[in-house]
């Protein structure tokens, strides 16, 4: 079972998958490159413009394929890079136990043939692909220009800030004077207008959190949504000030407008980049109102240095179908992250992960006690949702309503839960446990038990 | 403090519920921070309450949190972490209760369980491996209705187990002291609903004792006919078969009986012609109610004799019937005998024979199987339904049925290329550890890739040895 390049070049479907495959068919850009123990298997993860790698795999016997892009093309570039590098050595393929998210797709896979030629009249020549070209060279007055512009529309995109968050405001104080218990009733539609507003002003990571606000609201018991309601409005007056006090804070404007684009954050010097051993604890995927799809990964730091949680957030439309998760909930891995600056780092991007032995290493303990834990990250970031921690040994336990609640053993502590809660979860000790905290209330990441790791 | 200040904060949320300004109902140190412009005062006046509310105040439990007891360790280890995945693919592709099932019979035959993370019982699971049932028990306290009960089911506590809670507390008692969950069932039983009864009923039907009668004897004359029915059919199979009456009169009115030989006297049942098909439904409706005690009765037969009598494989419905009659209704050793009869035939009809398979020890059923799988024309699947969880079949892939699935993987050719994963998939279910490995063995020559899901059962099976060992 082999792969070369004429097949390479038979199975692009244009030029320019071959010159994008060329930039792609080094090995630095991999990692986790590996074969089946018969060699008819090939995979490995391929560093996109997400937090996350793509997932890359192929079917030797008869060169199909799947990528976790969302590249409309077939193969993508990933692919024929994976295949380049196998036809020319360019990286060792050792041979592995197949992991799952390739037996999976394998198992779903529609047997029929080879994979398709693409098109005979198309022009490709893959040595063609491989010749770099040269950067364009531009003059002093046309790089003026384009820097002029470039600040003019900065200037217009923070007065578009400015003016919509103006209008949120507006919205707020109006929802105060007519109540918020009508507010509540009427939520989704009134977070719809302000919602589009926020779109039109520039301001689409904030419109995007307002579109989750009645899911939010709504899954509170009823008595409790008065509160939450001005829990969540009091947030977003505090992020209007945060922004107008100080318009270029990159943490600020990541929650309003939009986050720095990898490559941005890959380049910049004072990045945080921390090299640690990294549990997965978790991931969601929610599809939200605007028809994106969010993928959160939650990271646990094994180690001693940099911050405890990290987590990796990836957008991607939902017509572009199931993506599978690069990792899977309880792997352990040795990766270096580069994190988003903030006042306390979490969102971060994974800028490459090392094939490691890593057993089943032990979670840290904590140094602070559990109320600190619980307040001052709320206190220090007011407008954040929830966030990460670690609590120590509990159990869950049900009220008389059959609500769960975690209870700390120290008997001083108890939080209510939210979510679906597993057997495990919910008939053993946990001996630590890590959620996602909001003030009001806790949802499960992952939890240790006596029968192991649970969760994810 | 956070007390002082969330009673503070009341009237402030309670302005804002019905609508208007709060800032005058602001605890007084916070006004000067508020400052006096109305609208921007209620804007500052959220921030800092928000703030407070968000990050200072938990909602209180409803009553006392009381937790779940531990779920409990079972009697086997539960499968080491290299199989678990594959057991976790499995469990979520087996849709069939019988597919689940025999899987976890083969891992419970070889020393294993499934881990509690994978898969757990449902409640109303009725058709579990005995070493899950701790963890049905556990299930079943963990439901909303079935925590507030710390004792074992009694008359006196029957009503207080939720529907599904009570029917797990009965299994357990009925595992413990089979004589008080009898004289419990005796008691309560006409309390339940005629699904409900019905399905009490089948829980004495394994372990059936003289202890059981008085159950069955109070239900003689059940309002539910279909509940009748089983209660006689299983006062039956402890020897007291009533005689059926103008029924089984009339139903051996259907059937001519001739005795043949002179020393060794044989008995040759014949089914009369029967003309209309309102006849046969009536004569399957008679065999549907009666007992086989009072047919043989109304025959002047025994039990045996008619069994062997009975023209089988002349009439499909007929012998459904019957079987189905013997299954419900006969001692062990008449059921064994009519099995044998069955199969005796040249053609071995499984229609005929699929009533009696819950009722037929594990070893003869594995027999049958791979009987089924010598013929030319034998299955998988009828194969895992005679064997039921009772696999460890040596030389599966050498069968006839074995060699035509390699034969068909082999053929490259697109027209004869499909899936084949049920067969694969059963022939995993049925073969025994050294069966597997041959069969992987020849899979591969096949053309099958190591990495197939498909093989996923095969690989769990080559595996796992018996008593909980790795190979």
């Amino acid at each position: 079972m082999a792969v070369n390049l004429k097949a390479i070049e038979q199975l692009a479907t244009d030029q320019a998958s071959l010159k994008a495959a060329a930039g792609l068919a080094k090995p630095a850009k991999w990692s986790g490159i590996s074969e089946s123990h018969d060699a008819a298997l090939v995979w490995g993860e391929c560093a996109g413009s997400g937090a996350n790698p793509y997932r890359v795999m192929a079917d030797l016997r008869d060169l199909g394929s799947k990528c976790t892009c969302p590249s409309r093309k077939f193969p993508c570039k990933h692919v024929l890079a994976l295949f380049w590098l196998k036809a020319e050595a360019l990286a060792p393929f050792p041979a592995a136990d197949t992991p799952d998210w390739v037996s999976d797709w394998l198992g779903r896979r529609r047997t029929g043939g080879s994979a398709k030629v693409a098109s005979v009249g198309a022009e490709k020549d893959l040595h063609a692909a491989r010749i770099a070209e040269p950067d364009p060279v531009e003059d002093e007055k046309a790089t003026a220009r384009r820097e002029a512009a470039s600040a003019r529309r900065a200037e217009e995109t923070e007065r578009a800030i400015i003016d919509a968050l103006d209008a949120l405001e507006q919205w707020i104080g109006d929802q105060l004077r007519m109540g918020l218990g009508g507010f509540i009733d009427d939520v989704a539609a009134r977070c719809r207008r302000i919602g589009s507003r926020l779109v039109d002003g520039k301001a689409a990571a904030l419109a995007g959190q307002i579109d989750e606000m009645p899911a939010r609201l709504l899954s509170l018991p009823t008595g409790d949504r008065v509160r939450g309601a001005a829990v969540e409005l009091g947030r977003l007056v505090l992020l209007a000030r945060a922004f107008r006090a100080e318009p270029s804070n990159p943490e600020i404007r990541r929650i309003i407008t939009v986050a720095e684009n990898r490559e941005t954050l890959l380049t910049d010097p004072d990045t945080l980049r921390v090299k640690a051993m990294w549990e997965v604890l978790a991931e969601r995927v929610l599809t939200r109102r605007d028809g994106l799809v969010s993928q959160t990964t939650w990271l646990l730091n094994l180690g001693a240095g940099g911050p405890r949680f990290a987590m990796l957030l990836d957008y991607f439309p939902a017509s572009a179908g199931r993506r599978g998760s690069v990792f899977a909930a309880g792997d352990q891995f040795v990766g270096e992250l580069a994190f988003y600056p903030a006042q306390a780092p979490l969102r971060a991007v994974l800028v490459g992960r090392e094939a490691s032995d890593a057993k089943d290493r032990n979670w840290p303990e904590d140094a602070e006690p559990l109320s600190a834990m619980l307040t001052a990250p709320l206190l220090a970031e007011p407008w954040v949702e929830a966030r990460p921690v670690l609590l120590p040994a509990g159990r869950i336990g049900f009220d008389r309503a059959g609500a769960p609640w975690w209870r700390g053993h120290d008997g001083a502590h108890l939080l209510p839960v939210s979510g679906e809660l597993g057997p495990l979860a919910m008939g053993s000790e946990l001996s630590r446990t890590a959620g996602l905290w909001s003030g009001a209330r806790l949802e499960l990441l992952a939890a240790r038990t006596p029968w192991g790791r649970i969760g994810g | 403090m956070a007390e002082a200040l969330l009673t503070a904060l009341a009237p402030v949320l309670t302005r804002w519920t019905m609508g208007g300004s709060a800032a005058a109902a602001a605890p007084a140190d916070w006004r000067g921070a508020l400052g006096a412009e109305g609208g921007e005062a209620e804007l500052r006046l959220l921030a800092l309450a928000g703030q407070l509310l968000g990050a200072l105040t938990v909602v209180e439990p409803s009553g006392d949190v009381q937790m779940l007891p531990d779920i409990p360790a079972l009697a086997k280890p539960p499968l080491d972490p290299e199989q678990r995945p594959r057991a976790r693919r499995l469990l979520l592709t087996l849709r069939e209760t019988a597919q689940r099932r025999a899987l976890l019979d083969l891992l419970d035959r070889r020393g294993w369980t499934v881990h509690p993370s994978d898969w757990m019982p449902g409640i109303n699971e009725n058709d579990l491996p005995e070493v899950y049932w701790p963890w049905q028990d556990w299930v079943a306290r963990a439901a909303p209705q079935g925590m507030d009960v710390e004792e074992d089911i009694s008359t006196e506590t029957w009503d207080q187990f939720g529907p599904a809670a009570r029917r797990v507390a009965f299994a357990a008692l009925r595992r413990r002291d089979p004589t008080r969950a009898a004289a419990v069932l005796a008691a309560k039983i006409a309390s339940e609903t005629p699904d409900r009864r019905l399905l009490f009923l089948d829980m004495l039907a394994a372990g059936l004792s003289a202890a059981d009668a008085p159950v069955f004897e109070a239900l003689a004359d059940d309002r539910a006919p279909r509940v009748k029915i089983r209660a006689a059919a299983l006062l039956a199979r402890l020897g007291q078969a009533d005689s059926g009456g103008e029924d089984a009169a009339e139903l051996a009115g259907f059937f001519a009986v001739k005795i043949k030989g002179w020393l060794r006297k044989s008995v040759e049942i014949a089914a009369q012609q029967l003309k209309t098909p309102t006849q046969r439904n009536r004569r399957t409706a008679l065999m549907d109610m009666l007992t086989l005690g009072a047919m043989s009765q109304a025959l002047k037969l025994t039990p045996e004799e008619l069994v062997e009598g009975w023209p089988w494989g002349g009439d499909i419905q007929a012998d459904h019937a019957l079987a189905a009659m013997i299954e419900r209704s006969a001692a062990d050793a008449v059921v064994l005998c009519a099995a044998e009869a069955m199969t005796a035939q040249a053609t071995i009809n499984l229609h005929g024979l699929y009533p009696l398979l819950p009722r037929l020890p594990a070893d003869w059923r594995r027999r049958l199987a791979l009987k089924v799988l010598a013929a030319s024309d034998g299955a998988f699947m009828q194969a895992l339904a005679i064997a039921g969880g009772d696999g460890e079949i040596d030389g599966v892939i050498a069968t006839s049925a074995g060699q035509a699935l390699l034969s068909e993987l082999a053929d490259r050719s697109d027209a004869k290329r499909t899936d084949h994963a049920i067969e694969l998939l059963t022939l995993g279910l049925l073969a025994s550890q050294a069966a597997a490995v041959q069969a992987l063995e020849k899979l591969a020559g096949a053309g099958l890739i190591a990495s197939d899901p498909r093989l996923d059962m095969l690989r769990l099976n080559a595996a796992l040895d018996s008593k909980g060992t790795r190979p």
